[in-house]
């Protein structure tokens, strides 16, 4: 899992060995790439048809051809978000006929007690910060927000798109109702991103893995201390695995 | 002798009475001759002419006159119904507004025919009634005339000419009851298919079944002298205003029972938020985004709960919803919150909706920033302490005492820095040979070799301290 690169620091005789660690596969890195694409022109695409009321909206929508153009980019940004989603969901699928699925990323009660102990730690009341594994109740808490958050997006998005279909057998009322919570999630989902992910890999610390695919070891003992020690086989009896 | 002086007497005679016969034929017709003078210019001073002397002819039946198509103009004026008129009313004369016919005989008039005739007389009105004839200049009938239509219509058509009613209170200018009434009747002269889908729509059945003027006539949605082209895309845009003038008001449709929030209610929906960006941005537009009359009718407006054509009843309303939405079945129309703002009895699904998010949004996102804010505190404090590091939390926080712990949250940040790091360095940097030269490489800053309790052992559960972790990685490069 480790594997260790010989880098020229600078121009002196110095060797610096890095050692870095796979976190991300090339599969999961092009995911995460087009979703942020597809969530960055989704939403820039339906800020103005949610806020129409707003005048900076009302310029961007001015005429009908503008408005049809804006409803295509989304639609076009929906279907290859869909088709993301659902080679996740293919891939999840296909690891789970095969037990190999690695379930690091399902939430279980040690994340529970490390969100708590994170809190006293925040509250200083606890010295030391939780140890995590691989992912922390941080990024599990992202990960599931967006996964629940596109699936009711999706849903509520198909049935804003194709009304008349949907009310074939669904209640008419789903559909202004489908509408409201597609925006009202949208926004929830912006602000969670903004708030919430980009501070912990941008603010707390850079935290590029996920375009990189490695994590550099000081990276892995600070924040992943468990998946590190897994990974050298260091495991002390002490420590909590998932 | 004698007979020479009868004779002289007798020659004398008949020039003398010739003389006086030429002076009696001499003198009317040089009176005559003045009259005719008068004729060749326009009637100079109209008051001069009292309408009697217009009257004492113009008064008597069966008067006509033929235009060059044979069109054949009836010049009979009826006194008592100018009297009746308002221009009767207030004394106004014939020749105000018959300015160039002067006195009698006329002059000859040639009109191709008895519209030509009309248009030319409409041309008198603008002397007195300018800004009405400036308005009508921008209407849709001007339009339709000036692209040749003759027919369109004319001061005279509306109004009528000797029995031109009173239409506004003279005082107020606004429009009297009674002529309410006698609107859509003045309309329908041409527009007369219209107006009986108006006389059965539910405006148009209370104007006449209940002499109700509380609803719109004609002019209300048209206006009056500038009319506007209705067909137009930029009218279609505009139109929900048009409603809205009396169906927001609330000093009527309470007498009705009827919804003020139906513009607000439109407007928040998918069609009316559309409708109102285009109106505001792009007035000429065209969309097929439904407008009121999309769905409730231009002039056939019938009440929604009309059995047969109401749009309450979703059957009905079915029927245009599949004007734009072919593919629309028997669930679709409820789709469309029908002016109700969602609550628990009207649209329950969405009203849920919405008090979901209510609760969901705040009680998921403010928690969360208040987590990344607690977290930015802490990196913020450990900072000031010099404490901040990569290696900070792995290597020392673990070890710090309880004491240190109870006391740090009092301090404030830059209290606790000033306060103990100046102390720190020299003490703890004897204590801890070990540790010191691997951090030192690693961050030149002093304050982050300082653990603030060397001598304490790490507990058994902490990681195993940095530097064998660095030579482990070390030998592993080496090995390569």
């Amino acid at each position: 899992m480790s594997t260790v690169k010989k880098t020229k620091a600078s121009r002196t005789t110095h060797v610096r060995t890095v050692r870095t660690f796979k976190r991300f596969t090339l599969g999961q890195r092009w995911e995460h790439a087009i979703l942020f694409l597809c969530l960055t022109v989704l939403l820039l695409t339906g800020l103005p048809q949610k806020y129409r009321a707003a005048t900076w909206s009302q310029a961007i929508l001015a005429t009908p051809e503008r408005v049809e153009l804006l409803q295509t980019i989304h639609h076009i940004a929906a279907i290859v978000l869909g088709v993301i989603v659902l080679y996740h969901l293919g891939i999840i699928i296909v690891q789970l006929s095969r037990r190999s699925l690695p379930g690091d990323m399902l939430p279980t009660w040690k994340d529970v007690q490390d969100a708590w102990h994170m809190l006293q730690h925040l509250l200083y009341i606890k010295k030391d910060k939780p140890k995590f594994g691989k992912y922390n109740f941080e990024q599990k808490v992202t990960y599931w927000f967006v996964f629940f958050a596109i699936g009711i997006l999706g849903i509520s998005g198909v049935i804003t798109w194709f009304p008349e279909f949907f009310t074939r057998f669904l209640p008419g009322g789903v559909v202004p109702a489908a509408k409201l919570a597609h925006s009202t999630e949208a926004v929830t989902l912006a602000i969670f991103i903004f708030i919430w992910h980009f501070y912990h890999v941008h603010l707390e610390r850079l935290n590029l893995s996920i375009f990189t695919g490695t994590l550099n070891e000081e990276d892995m003992t600070s924040y992943h201390q468990l998946e590190y020690k897994r990974i050298l086989g260091k495991a002390e009896p002490g420590d909590k695995q998932e | 002798m004698r007979s020479s002086r009868i004779n002289i007497f007798f020659l004398l005679l008949i020039p003398a009475l010739l003389i006086g016969v030429g002076l009696v034929f001499y003198l009317p017709s040089s009176a005559s001759a003045a009259a005719l003078q008068q004729d060749a210019t326009p009637t100079p001073d109209p008051l001069t002419i009292g309408n009697d002397v217009c009257l004492s002819c113009h008064e008597l039946p069966g008067q006509t006159m033929q235009l060059d198509n044979d069109d054949v103009i009836d010049l009979t004026v009826y006194s008592n119904e100018f009297s009746a008129s308002i221009h009767g009313k207030q004394g106004y004369a014939c020749v105000q507004c018959h300015r160039t016919v002067g006195n009698y005989p006329h002059p000859a008039v040639t009109f191709a025919n008895a519209r030509e005739f009309a248009i030319e007389m409409n041309k008198a009105c603008g002397t007195c009634h300018e800004p009405q004839v400036l308005l009508t200049q921008d209407s849709v009938h001007a339009q339709a005339f000036i692209s040749g239509k003759r027919e369109a219509a004319v001061c005279t058509d509306c109004h009528g000419s000797h029995n031109v009613e009173q239409w506004t209170d003279s005082e107020t200018g606004e429009l009297l009851q009674t002529a309410r009434l006698r609107i859509p009747q003045t309309c329908a002269n041409c527009h007369n298919d219209i107006y009986q889908k108006y006389s059965d729509s539910v405006h148009g059945a209370a104007l006449y079944d209940e002499n109700n003027t509380d609803v719109p006539t004609c002019i209300d949605c048209h206006g009056v002298h500038n009319i506007e082209n209705p067909t137009t895309a930029a009218f279609r845009l505009a139109s929900p205003q048009i409603c809205a003038k009396c169906h927001t008001d609330s000093a009527i449709m309470q007498k009705y029972g009827l919804s003020t929030e139906v513009l607000d209610t439109y407007v928040a929906d998918f069609h009316g938020t559309t409708v109102t960006v285009f109106e505001k941005q792009s007035p000429d537009a065209e969309t097929n985004k439904p407008v009121c009359y999309d769905c409730h009718g231009i002039h056939d407006i019938k009440r929604t709960d009309n059995p047969t054509y109401g749009i309450h009843l979703q059957q009905n309303l079915l029927v245009r919803c599949q004007t734009c939405h072919p593919g629309a079945t028997a669930n679709f129309p409820t789709a469309w919150l029908s002016h109700y703002i969602p609550s628990t009895d009207n649209n329950a699904l969405v009203y849920y909706v919405n008090l979901f998010y209510k609760f969901f949004i705040p009680g998921v996102l403010v928690p969360m920033a208040l987590l990344v804010a607690l977290d930015v505190g802490h990196t913020l404090y450990r900072k000031s302490r010099g404490k901040f590091g990569k290696h900070a939390a792995e290597e020392h926080v673990p070890e710090q005492p309880t004491i240190e712990a109870e006391s740090a949250p009092a301090a404030t940040p830059t209290e606790s820095a000033q306060a103990q790091s100046p102390v720190q360095p020299t003490v703890e940097a004897k204590g801890t040979p070990e540790t010191l030269p691997t951090d030192s490489t690693k961050a030149k800053i002093p304050e982050q070799v300082t653990p603030e309790e060397p001598p304490s052992p790490p507990p058994a559960d902490t990681p195993p301290p940095a530097p064998s972790e660095e030579h482990k990685a070390d030998e592993e490069a080496s090995h390569e």
